[in-house]
């Protein structure tokens, strides 16, 4: 069941109904039971997966209360600032100590199933219904999602940096919230569970902003993302050989363009359709090709996602025994750059583990050692690129500002060409043809069509392309398109509305030869 | 101690000591880089202990936030 489907649109319609007629301490009801019914009839996930995760999740973070309240209670009758510390450390140790072992056990689930090291070689044996049930018992839907969104409430927890929860559902409900339990965006259980508490009262602006949220979010999605996909798998799937570099760079720089609209264009409907039920997500895109360097495409593309890698890898590496004791040791030494050695191993280990978060391939991890490098040496060169820029007497400005993203658009195709490649062969082949077979001309032939778009679909696509600009330009410059479409005259307002309904309705990709049923995200 | 505060965050971001926001981190004045630089040398400085859990945007959200989240820490 996807979020296109009729299915769908039936479930969230009934969903929003009963959650405004439901007495209002009750509306959080609706939506675990709206989520059970995504989760298990929709998505046919088995939730033994989920259910074990959420168990432990509460488990721990009833621990973790208690360990709290008895630890405040005992320095309550301690006067004496030493042994006030040692009993401090003493509790922490054993927070830790849980912590580290739920960590160790849920991590494990995710490895268990996303690598499917163990349940590779079963399966295979397997034939039939036992197979297909077996296959979702062993890969639960959104397990990537829902693992790191639940140790972010343990790791919170234990730092006293949100409250426990002492309802089970509501743990449940936290983890697998049905617009965001497949895809993220990683929510963070403080500012969910106040929005599961609230009273919500029915708007009729705020439903309509939610859906117009969604109908965007499948524009990106069917309009541009899944047309930009025929194009990109048509090119990537032909023998390198006989494609021409300027085909392969064309085909890369849409399958940056398709990424990012399939991702957003998920992220804007899970939005679209909390917001209807008065529950804000957290942004997951800042328009990240408006960067100006790759940390800051980092800190615009997939938010949630590197602000979990920041709070709960980098900031818990650098304020380790470990991290604090390199810290000492390396701080005053090589010229400057010693004090950069902590960041530089938390910034390498962040990407090696968003790297293999994304994927079980060694292209994946590569590419997250090239972001990390790429950032490391940033790090480390900084004030070098200050005293050049100076020496040069280069001014920031505009043209300034796009060279520098610029910059960033190429150090961003070099890394999707190695994760669209299907092997690393490939790859290989296909950075070479931008060196020795370019044929720039092969843009400009009928070579170009005869990759799955027609010229009249490449019109099209300019034009959807050219609209997508606009809206960003627009939120680039802190307008809120609704809101600024909500105050234009009627006339422009519904041209703008029904344009782009029927734009989705006409020209969407529906079914037929081209899968539009899956997101690109859910695979990771 | 604000003025030792302000010349350790001067020195690792000069930017920050003239802003006047309240989300130094989502503005994208001040990164994590900076911050674990800025926590080591707070706590050499006052030697004191820097706690993961104290490492969030509210206590970075600006140089007063910093100035009173080391206050906190030397008072307890």
């Amino acid at each position: 069941m996807q979020f296109t489907s009729y299915a769908f649109i039936i479930l969230w319609m009934i969903a929003f109904s009963l959650y405004y007629l439901v007495p209002k301490n009750a509306q959080w009801y609706v939506l675990l039971a709206a989520s059970t019914v995504f989760y298990v009839i929709g998505l046919k996930g088995f939730p033994l997966g989920l259910l074990l995760t959420g168990a432990t999740t509460y488990g721990c973070g009833l621990y973790l209360k208690r360990n709290l309240a008895e630890e405040k209670d005992e320095l309550s009758g301690c006067s004496d600032k030493e042994s006030k510390k040692a009993l401090k450390t003493a509790f922490q140790k054993k927070r830790k100590r849980v912590q580290i072992l739920y960590i160790i056990f849920n991590l494990g689930l995710l490895v268990f199933y996303k690598y499917a090291v163990i349940a590779a070689p079963f399966m295979e044996r397997m034939s039939g219904s036992g197979a297909e049930f077996l296959e979702r018992v062993m890969m639960p839907l959104g397990i990537s999602f829902y693992t790191l969104t639940a140790i972010s409430y343990v790791i919170d927890a234990g730092r006293e940096n949100c409250e426990t929860e002492t309802d089970f559902l509501k743990v449940v409900l936290f983890l697998a919230y049905f617009p965001s339990v497949t895809q993220g965006p990683f929510n963070r259980f403080t500012q969910m569970k106040e929005q599961f508490e609230k009273e919500h009262t029915f708007q009729y602006d705020r439903m309509l902003r939610g859906i117009q949220r969604f109908v965007w979010g499948a524009f990106k999605k069917m309009v541009i993302a899944d047309r930009l996909g025929m194009f990109v798998n048509r090119v990537y799937g032909a023998e390198p050989s006989v494609v021409a570099g300027s085909i392969y760079v064309c085909a890369t720089v849409f399958y940056m363009l398709q990424l990012y609209a399939d991702f957003s264009g998920y992220i804007d409907m899970a939005a679209g359709i909390s917001e209807t039920f008065d529950i804000v997500l957290p942004d997951n895109f800042k328009r990240p090709y408006f960067s100006k360097s790759v940390a800051e495409f980092w800190r615009r593309w997939h938010i949630t996602l590197g602000t979990w890698f920041k709070d709960y890898v980098m900031i818990s590496f650098a304020m380790s025994g470990v991290g604090r004791q390199i810290s000492k040791a390396c701080k005053n030494k090589w010229n400057g750059v010693g004090r950069q050695i902590v960041p530089i191993m938390g910034t390498m280990l962040v990407w090696f583990f968003t790297g293999i978060w994304h994927g079980r391939t060694v292209s994946y991890m590569l590419w997250g050692v090239y972001y990390g490098v790429i950032m490391s040496v940033s790090l480390i060169l900084e004030p070098s690129f200050a005293v050049w820029k100076e020496k040069l007497h280069i001014r920031d400005g505009k043209v300034w500002g796009f060279v520098r993203m610029a910059r960033t658009w190429l150090i961003v195709f070099a890394a999707d060409v190695l994760i669209r490649s299907v092997s690393l062969a490939q790859a290989g082949a296909i950075y070479a043809s931008f060196v020795t077979r370019l044929h720039i001309r092969e843009l400009f032939s009928k070579e170009l069509t005869s990759y799955g778009l027609n010229k009249y679909e490449f019109v099209l696509l300019f034009v959807v392309l050219l609209i997508w600009l606009a809206a960003s330009l627009l939120e680039e410059r802190g307008r809120d398109v609704r809101t600024y479409l909500a105050g234009r005259p009627a006339v422009v307002r519904w041209v703008c509305y029904y344009g782009i309904v029927l734009l989705l309705l006409i020209t969407g990709i529906y079914g037929g030869g081209y899968d539009t049923a899956v997101f690109m995200y859910q695979s990771f | 101690m604000e003025e030792k505060i302000l010349e350790i965050l001067g020195e690792h971001c000069e930017e920050a000591l003239d802003y006047n926001g309240d989300n130094m981190m989502e503005d994208g004045i001040i990164d994590s880089f900076t911050v674990i630089n800025v926590i080591s040398d707070i706590e050499d400085e006052f030697d004191i202990e820097i706690d993961a859990k104290y490492v969030v945007a509210e206590n970075f959200k600006n140089k007063e936030a910093i100035i009173a989240l080391v206050q906190k820490l030397l008072e307890e």
